[in-house]
């Protein structure tokens, strides 16, 4: 009683929420309140202009028995696999290529890699629909060129997810690169003279000293593009629209389809709380088993 | 024969400028196709230089949908989300980071929790709230949320934790109050944060695609992402017509980036750092 009297007395309490009020209130409108509502459409037969029956989890249940939920998930993850290994290992090729580099102009080298970050998502997606184009495409051109026969990148259902994939990597990898080349910079030169000292190449340097050292920044960056891969859906719904049939068809698109060509809110809102579980999920683990959850106080 | 260092260094030069250019290959495409004439973008061969410059195919497109209405738009979400974001950030960093009250780290790292939300995933439930907020087709409705994003909370709260307390206390010494201290103490000193902070929403807010496709259903009220999107999948695929406008849509990021290059690089390196 007296304890709870001195915290609710304390003056500073009073003023300290005062202050987070504002930010507080965006959080719990735009944060939570979508996540509590979300789960409550997810258990109804969704009216959206009311009049909407309850019907437990059925929504959950009867998507669980449709094989295209599968495929979407499926095709998540199988994008999400490759796009963390071309976009963390572009990002750090470019980064260790501007790192202890004397080049004049390397400035103009960094900023030629970040620049496609700038620029946004229907730009990207259009610009290489363009360039892979099967028949006035840049890129199947110069394929032929050097006598290739290059398959029809986006109507192909094997190669229509690692190109767009790749895609995102050309587009993201730059901004992995500017976070990357922060970290490389922090480690001290005296390591890298003394490796020199004791006759380390470039190699044994850096498997031996500059891996072991951003390895962190590394699974950091490796548990956040697994979580943005997860929630892509932009540059599928531009350059493929899902297609060919549903072989590029993600998670997110799924549920876009569901709600707003299908009118079925109910499933959809089921498909983005499934969607919100797995990645939440997924990144608390991670966090936690990478000991990242430290770096957050 | 081991080569000469000269010829190393030249070799360093092309394979360094070589694959900054390949890389760039899209941009520059895109650029070469907006201004050339159509017969030649329709050509099986490439064509990297135009016969000539043409700017008929952005005159077409200024002509034939409301591209600087979008343009405008993404402006002003993009705005919209860095005023609300820095203002209402200023006050919870402080808040959380330079107010001493009991349960104050609890609570952020409950605040702090939501930043693994995939916010724009839960567009259906936010499409209903936003219908009752009156926010649909709003500049609001669509940067309010990313206004909620805790990373800029995170990153704020960070570098107002770290200022030393020296200047504060001195301030209160002379009779300031918290808001006094927060604008003529904290805020200065934090310029370079601030810098990150504001880089950081406006591209992200400049790019956001998913939400902003479902909260801006009306033409009118269309962001420069979600206005070219319309381009796509028409019958007859017009490349000229669609680099034209990518062109023109890429141009503002361009253009600042060329003169402020150093700062954005920083900018994004300082909150990217745990993003």
């Amino acid at each position: 009683m007296a304890r709870m009297r001195r915290i609710l007395g304390n003056r500073n309490l009073f003023i300290g929420l005062l202050f987070i009020l504002p930010y507080f209130i965006l959080w719990l409108f735009f944060m939570i309140a979508p996540i509590v509502y979300g789960f409550y459409i997810s258990l109804h037969e969704w009216a959206p202009f009311g009049g909407s029956t309850f019907i437990g989890f059925d929504n959950y249940l009867s998507l669980f028995r449709t094989e295209r939920f599968w495929i979407s998930l499926q095709n998540t993850f199988v994008y999400s696999l490759w796009v963390i290994p071309l976009i963390i290992g572009l990002g750090l090729a470019f980064a260790l290529l501007l790192h202890r580099v004397k080049l004049r102009g390397s400035g103009f080298i960094e900023a030629a890699f970040f620049f496609p970050y700038l620029l946004n998502v229907s730009v990207i997606s259009i610009v290489w629909v363009f360039v892979l184009d099967p028949d006035v495409g840049i890129f199947p051109y110069y394929a032929r060129l050097v006598g290739l026969d290059p398959p029809v990148f986006l109507n192909d259902p094997v190669w229509v997810i690692p190109v767009i994939a790749f895609v995102t990597a050309w587009w993201l990898s730059g901004y992995r690169m500017v976070v990357f080349r922060a970290g490389l910079q922090a480690i001290p030169d005296e390591l890298y003279e003394s490796a020199a000292l004791d006759g380390a190449g470039p190699l044994r340097t850096f498997w031996s000293l500059t891996l072991p050292l951003i390895k962190p920044t590394l699974l950091f960056a490796a548990v956040i593009t697994l979580v943005g891969g997860m929630r892509t859906f932009g540059q599928v719904i531009i350059m493929t629209n899902g297609g060919p049939g549903t072989s590029s068809e993600v998670l997110a698109l799924y549920m876009y389809r569901l709600a707003f060509d299908f009118l079925d809110f109910g499933q959809a809102a089921a498909v983005g709380f499934i969607l919100f579980a797995i990645i939440f999920v997924l990144s608390l683990l991670l966090f936690r088993a990478l000991g990242f959850d430290s770096e957050l106080r | 024969m081991m080569p000469g260092k000269a010829a190393r260094t030249a070799l360093k030069y092309v394979l360094y400028y070589g694959l900054a250019l390949i890389w760039l290959v899209p941009v520059f495409w895109m650029a070469s196709t907006a201004i050339k004439p159509t017969p030649e973008v329709m050509s099986f061969t490439p064509r990297w230089i135009p016969s000539e410059v043409t700017f008929d195919h952005m005159l077409e497109i200024l002509d034939r949908r409301p591209f600087l209405t979008w343009m405008l738009n993404s402006f002003w979400v993009a705005l919209g989300a860095t005023v609300v974001t820095v203002l209402t950030t200023t006050f919870a960093a402080y808040g959380f980071a330079r107010v001493r009250w009991p349960g104050r780290n609890l609570v952020f790292f409950i605040f702090l929790s939501a930043i693994f939300i995939p916010w724009e995933i839960n567009a259906i439930p936010l499409f209903f709230i936003a219908r009752e907020l009156d926010l649909l087709n709003t500049y609001a409705g669509v940067f309010l949320p990313i206004s909620a994003m805790p990373i800029s909370l995170f990153l704020l709260r960070q570098f107002f934790i770290s200022i030393p307390t020296e200047l504060e206390d001195a301030a209160r010494m002379d009779g300031c109050g918290h808001l006094r201290i927060l604008r003529h103490v904290i805020v200065p000193v934090s310029l370079p944060a601030y810098g990150a902070l504001m880089i950081f929403i406006f591209i992200f807010s400049w790019n956001e695609f998913f939400w902003s496709l479902i909260a801006l259903q009306r033409a009118d009220m269309q962001t420069l992402p979600i206005g070219l999107k319309t381009l796509v999948g028409a019958d007859d695929i017009q490349y000229d017509l669609m680099m034209a406008a990518s062109f023109m849509a890429s141009l503002p990021a361009l253009i600042v980036f060329l003169i402020l290059r150093r700062q954005v690089i920083a900018g994004v390196s300082m909150a990217g750092v745990r993003r």
